[in-house]
């Protein structure tokens, strides 16, 4: 099969060194064609390298596949100078129809290899591709079927870190070569924690991706399909530096945090403090910023600029006001609000409006980013901080009850103050007595602050996706999907377990 | 001194004549001891050294003397101007900015942030000072074309601009400072206990990067990408020469070339790459740019290697860290770099590492007897030299000012040379 599907997809007989297929379930098909790199110059003119949305039919002359083309959206992409990355996605329709065909024996394509996917037709319903709109009236009706068909299938839920994977792979390999320094143990702390194994939950950046795929604006028709693509390639390069921005400036706060909590784990591996000492911590922090700051000022784009320095500052400010908190400020639910802003949702907040910004939108769409990624973040803190009472230390990586036995008073025993003023008599007692720690959370236990602080979060939660559903309206199936996708993160916020 | 005979009769006879400000009584005694200089104690010698280039500047009659190049060009500033006292009104109003700018909400990171802001703790100011001179060597002048009113909010515009670089360099100078002495574990800095030392090392690391997120959002501020690029490298870059000091291997320890490259780093990377900040601020072209660039680097090069001579020669009041820090630290310097290419055997002495004072004893002894002071000074005045070429080899100016400036310049690069603590 891969055979003649190279032969589809290689019209100049271009000589393949080899060609792989991939089927997962729930993704379209992939297929892989490696090319010698000479062929790769000699195809580049007709490929965008990075990725683009072709239509077959604009693409290649295959005559015979012109009516069954209207099936196929193909995405082109040249992987590190070596790899066409080839990948097919197929309507629902257009799939069953090309097993219907297979019998026919249209062109000299065979399909034997879709059958075994076809049998699992189900969950190919799940990626809804892009309808041309250039193609034949019967595509038109095509695409009505097709909603009928997506309504069902967007019944299932997508999984939100799915739908970026493979960009997330793209953007942490750029990251390792970003912080790539000429002093081996400065390259090697820098690195620490974008190893594979070491990247986290790479939470934000999947937000950022989501966030800009949500965002993205349909091309005028008028534009070129060319010059639309690779527009449309470069805004997403320029967004997915704002990941990698993003992950850069956060790693680089852990480092330093680890530094000055004296921790001895993250992420489920030793600190970098642990393992390598605190000077080249601090140092690596700094390093990191330090390349931050560079790429930033690579995207020409003043604004952006702006708001992630700004970030910067906020982060500092939230670890200070956490470190220097007096005994009041200490007590006060406004304190630790707006100290889990600074620490925790300014990052995500400012960075979803810079996606906004550098997508083209209005500074009211981009207020709606920021909205989002302020509730998302500050729910995402509460709900961190009741794991630190409930998790188990094998699920958070890190070890419960850290906060408290550090001292610091988290959402849910400030709501059990409010019902226990005893409870403030403890708390100035201090925690590195553990009996203290045990009086504490038996006033936690007896009162509802954990059942306070999930309602909070849910609030939040939910003014996110209110946020998500102000944005303007769009028709597109990629925006909507990652709406969904991004309203559905807010739920996996709230009922995680780890 | 290198003089020609001829010229050095002239010099004896000017004596009388008093033709400058700089009295030559002093080259008397020496004259009449007619002995090389190499071998006169090195009171007279720092003495001759302070007078040496100033001296050279105001005579005609000396035509080796490679600062002639400087007399011919700026014919019309025959008495130096100090470069400090030029700047001196811009520096303090760019100090009140700098502590208003580091103000925070939270009390206990204003102090920390501020610690090295107040009065009587701001240093030398001399990054600050350089790049205020280069900004005005670089003005260029308004076309007469436009009308005054907006020719002098523009430049006063651009002023700000350039002010606003000079602050931030010296914010991104403080923060390396502060987490530099969080990792050096060092107790005094600029004369009074280090931030460490008194607040603890996590508040150091905390102000360290408060001051780095401050200097951040005045540069975005600025609204010009390249300068933030500049500006961000040059921190990378003091991180990487930090690094490159902390965890040299023994055989990294012992190149010149890892020295200079390490110099670079951490000294002068911060100065030359404000400086083509301040040249792209203020207009000028890419080539422009890079002289100014150049101007920096081997300024700040030379700066690091009388640095390192004076670790040796200074003395506790007059540096305000204890002397003999670097090699205390284990942190092989140019000297002693220079001393270990004629006593092969001082490499044992190092490898032996410095916790034993005996052992630094026994450096110091050879370094004593080689030239290894003299050669780092040479070295250093070689690249005092480059810096004032590059300011040479700015566009014309008819200006004045400018040319007063360009002169403060080099009077800067020879200070730099001839400076005592």
């Amino acid at each position: 099969m891969a055979h003649d599907l190279l032969r589809f997809l290689n019209p100049h007989r271009s000589p393949v060194t080899a060609a792989r297929c991939t089927i997962k379930d729930g993704r379209a098909p992939s297929f892989y064609l490696y090319y010698s790199r000479e062929e790769i110059f000699l195809l580049s003119e007709r490929v965008i390298s990075g990725g683009g949305r072709i239509l077959l039919p604009s693409l290649l002359p295959c005559c015979v596949f012109v009516q069954s083309c209207a099936f196929f959206s193909v995405d082109y992409s040249i992987v590190s100078g070596r790899r066409l990355e080839v990948r097919m996605q197929m309507f629902r329709w257009g799939f069953r129809s090309l097993c219907r065909s297979r019998t026919a024996g249209s062109g000299v394509y065979s399909f034997n290899g879709f059958l075994p996917v076809a049998s699992r037709g189900a969950h190919l319903g799940r990626k809804p591709a892009e309808v041309p709109s250039k193609s034949s009236r019967g595509v038109h009706d095509i695409r009505y079927q097709i909603d009928q068909d997506r309504k069902s299938a967007a019944e299932e839920s997508v999984d939100p870190f799915a739908l970026v994977s493979d960009e997330l792979s793209i953007i942490g390999n750029r990251l390792r070569s970003m912080v790539v320094s000429e002093v081996p143990k400065l390259a090697s702390a820098a690195e620490y924690f974008f190893k594979i194994g070491a990247e986290g939950k790479r939470f934000r950046p999947t937000v950022l991706l989501l966030m800009a795929s949500a965002l993205s604006m349909p091309t005028p028709e008028s534009v070129a399909a060319e010059v639309a693509s690779s527009f449309e390639k470069n805004m997403r390069t320029r967004q997915q530096c704002i990941a990698e921005i993003t992950e850069m400036i956060h790693v680089a706060s852990l480092l330093h945090d680890d530094v000055l909590d004296d921790a001895d784990t993250r992420r489920g591996i030793g600190s970098l403090n642990f393992v390598m000492g605190n000077k080249l911590s601090v140092l690596a922090g700094d390093f990191l910023l330090s390349r931050a700051c560079v790429a930033l000022a690579s995207l020409k784009n003043t604004e952006v600029v702006s708001l992630l320095a700004t970030v910067v500052e906020h982060l500092v400010t939230g670890e200070t006001m956490q470190m220097s908190a007096n005994a009041e400020q200490r007590h006060s639910m406004e304190y630790y609000m707006l100290k889990t802003y600074y620490k925790t949702a300014s990052l995500i907040s400012n960075s979803c409006k810079a996606i906004a910004l550098l997508a083209g939108q209005t500074t009211e769409v981009a207020m709606h980013a920021y909205n989002y990624g302020r509730n998302l973040g500050l729910a995402f803190q509460l709900i961190d901080d009741v794991l630190d009472f409930t998790g188990t230390t094998t699920s958070l990586g890190k070890g419960s009850l850290s906060d408290i036995r550090h001292g610091i008073i988290t959402a849910p025993i400030l709501f059990a103050k409010e019902e226990f003023p005893e409870l403030q008599s403890i708390i100035d007692k201090g925690f590195s007595n553990p009996a203290n720690v045990e009086a504490a959370l038996d006033y936690l236990g007896k009162s509802k602050g954990i059942e306070r602080t999930r309602a909070l979060a849910v609030e939040h939660a939910n003014s996110a996706i209110e946020a998500i559903n102000a944005l303007p309206k769009s028709d597109d199936e990629a925006v909507i999907t990652s709406r969904r996708a991004l309203v559905d993160l807010t739920h996996k916020v709230i009922n995680r377990t780890k | 001194m290198q003089m020609l005979r001829w010229g050095f009769r002239s010099l004896c006879r000017s004596r009388t004549v008093g033709s400058d400000a700089y009295s030559l009584k002093i080259f008397l005694p020496v004259a009449s001891l007619g002995a090389p200089l190499s071998q006169i104690p090195a009171e007279v010698l720092s003495k001759v050294r302070n007078y040496r280039e100033y001296h050279f500047q105001s005579s005609h009659g000396l035509h080796d003397i490679r600062y002639q190049i400087d007399q011919d060009k700026i014919p019309a500033a025959k008495e130096p101007v100090d470069p400090f006292a030029l700047v001196s009104d811009e520096l303090s109003i760019i100090a009140n900015r700098l502590q208003s700018m580091v103000v925070s909400k939270v009390p206990k990171l204003a102090s920390a942030a501020e610690y090295f802001f107040k009065v009587g703790a701001e240093g030398k100011k001399f990054r600050p000072t350089v790049l205020l001179l280069m900004a005005s060597a670089l003005s260029m002048p308004t076309p007469t074309s436009i009308a005054v009113e907006v020719a002098s909010s523009f430049q006063k515009n651009m002023r700000t601009r350039q002010q606003r670089v000079a602050e931030i360099t010296e914010m991104i100078h403080v923060a390396s400072l502060l987490h530099d002495d969080v990792l050096d574990g060092a107790d005094t800095r600029r004369g009074i206990g280090s931030l460490n030392f008194v607040m603890g090392n996590k508040l150091a690391v905390l102000a360290g990067d408060f001051l780095l997120s401050r200097a951040c959002v005045a540069l975005a501020s600025l609204k010009n990408t390249e300068v933030v690029s500049l500006l961000a490298t040059a921190v990378g870059h003091l991180v990487t020469g930090e690094t490159m000091q902390m965890t040299t291997n023994a055989e990294q320890c012992h190149s010149m070339e890892y020295y200079l490259s390490k110099s670079y780093y951490k000294t002068a990377s911060l100065i030359s790459n404000s400086c083509k900040a301040i040249a792209l601020l203020a207009g000028q072209t890419t080539e422009v740019a890079l002289h100014a660039y150049s101007y920096g680097r081997h300024l700040g090069l030379a700066f690091q290697l009388i640095d390192d001579v004076l670790d040796f020669v200074g003395t506790t009041a007059s540096l305000g860290k204890g002397s003999l820090s670097d090699i205390r630290h284990g942190i092989i310097t140019a000297p002693i770099l220079f001393a270990k290419e004629e006593f092969p055997e001082l490499q044992a002495v190092i490898d032996k590492g410095f916790d034993n004072p005996a052992n630094i004893e026994a450096a110091l002894d050879y370094l004593g007897k080689s030239q290894g002071i003299e050669r780092t000074r040479a070295l250093a005045i070689e690249h005092a030299n480059q810096a004032i070429a590059a300011i040479n080899a700015l566009p014309e100016s008819d200006s004045e000012d400018v040319l007063i400036f360009r002169r403060a310049l080099v009077d800067l690069s020879h200070m730099v040379i001839t400076r005592s603590k």
